[in-house]
């Protein structure tokens, strides 16, 4: 489910069934040498999180991008987020995020970092495979999230 | 008999002849709103290739991505990437589409591997026979979506999706 209003209705009515939250982290980096890179990770994590969306549609929330820039303190950030989205009614909470400082905070959830891969160079149907790829690097998370409970 | 037109016929012929012009041009818009939809085109040029050939077809279903290119959402143009599980029965190519009747999640064959001839939602364990149908007992309500298929040149074409006539 994507966080929209018409999506919002299904889920209001499915609750039972979607149990998962995604929630996509990502870093604006306002300086001038940074800018390529982070918008090259921020069009691969939104390329990811919407292919995942696709996939677990009846499973999953994605929820819309949490963006900060590189001086923010992700300590009080990390610690905001998971005290708010406890209060939403989901059983497992996903961040997924291609900034490596989010793997030593402690967040109420599964943080899964990914490498960001620049896909603005490939043609689609390559993307489409990486993209796959990805996704399929990230599955036994989930499944074993899903499976333990 | 004279062949002479009279004044006066002259006139009522005149007049009739740019009444019905006018009355024409009134009615003919009309008549064709009227019959508007018999001379709407169908929409035949909504099969979109693939790149899967008939012959490489078999009896598994496998996956086949096809794109939507140009698709119009108000001012927005995009290419909208779609799949299908795509399998042949003797003469005639079966196309499924992928979503899950349950809640939209992404379906596919042999995900299970307590069912490998069945298809699978990850999401809920729901799971579908080959022809689409729902197995009993599992979330989804309905069987799988069917697409509108076409052979030509050696290539599969695939249209619209439609309920399941299979089951």
């Amino acid at each position: 489910m994507n966080w929209t209003a018409q999506d919002m209705d299904t889920y209001l009515q499915q609750k039972e069934y979607i149990d998962t939250l995604i929630v996509p982290l990502l870093k604006v980096d306002t300086v001038t040498e940074g800018m390529k890179n982070s918008a090259s990770s921020s069009e691969f994590l939104m390329h990811l999180t919407t292919f995942i969306e696709t996939q677990f549609k009846g499973r999953m929330m994605l929820m819309p991008p949490f963006a900060y820039t590189q001086s923010m303190d992700l300590t009080e950030m990390a610690a905001t987020l998971s005290r708010d989205l406890a209060v939403a009614p989901f059983k497992h909470v996903f961040f997924l995020t291609t900034d490596v400082a989010w793997t030593s905070l402690k967040v109420d959830g599964e943080v899964i970092w990914l490498p960001s891969i620049p896909l603005e160079s490939m043609d689609p149907q390559l993307r489409k495979t990486i993209i796959e790829d990805q996704l399929r690097q990230v599955l036994p998370r989930f499944t074993k999230k899903w499976s333990g409970q | 008999m004279s062949k002479k037109v009279s004044r006066r016929q002259f006139m009522s012929y005149t007049l009739m002849g740019v009444g019905g012009f006018m009355a024409s041009g009134m009615l003919m818009p009309m008549v064709r709103f009227a019959i508007d939809p018999v001379l709407q085109k169908k929409d035949e040029g909504d099969f979109i290739p693939t790149p899967q050939k008939f012959d490489e077809l078999t009896e598994m279903p496998v996956r086949v991505d096809f794109t939507i290119k140009d698709r119009k959402d108000a001012w927005y143009k995009s290419d909208v990437s779609n799949t299908a599980w795509v399998y042949r029965e003797g003469d005639t190519v079966i196309a499924l589409s992928p979503v899950c009747k349950h809640l939209g999640c992404t379906v596919n064959w042999g995900g299970d591997e307590s069912h490998p001839d069945q298809f699978f939602c990850p999401c809920h364990a729901g799971r579908y026979m080959k022809n689409g149908d729902n197995v009993k007992g599992t979330p989804p309500l309905g069987p799988l979506d069917e697409f509108d298929v076409k052979v030509e040149g050696g290539f599969v074409y695939l249209g619209k999706t439609k309920p399941n006539t299979l089951v």
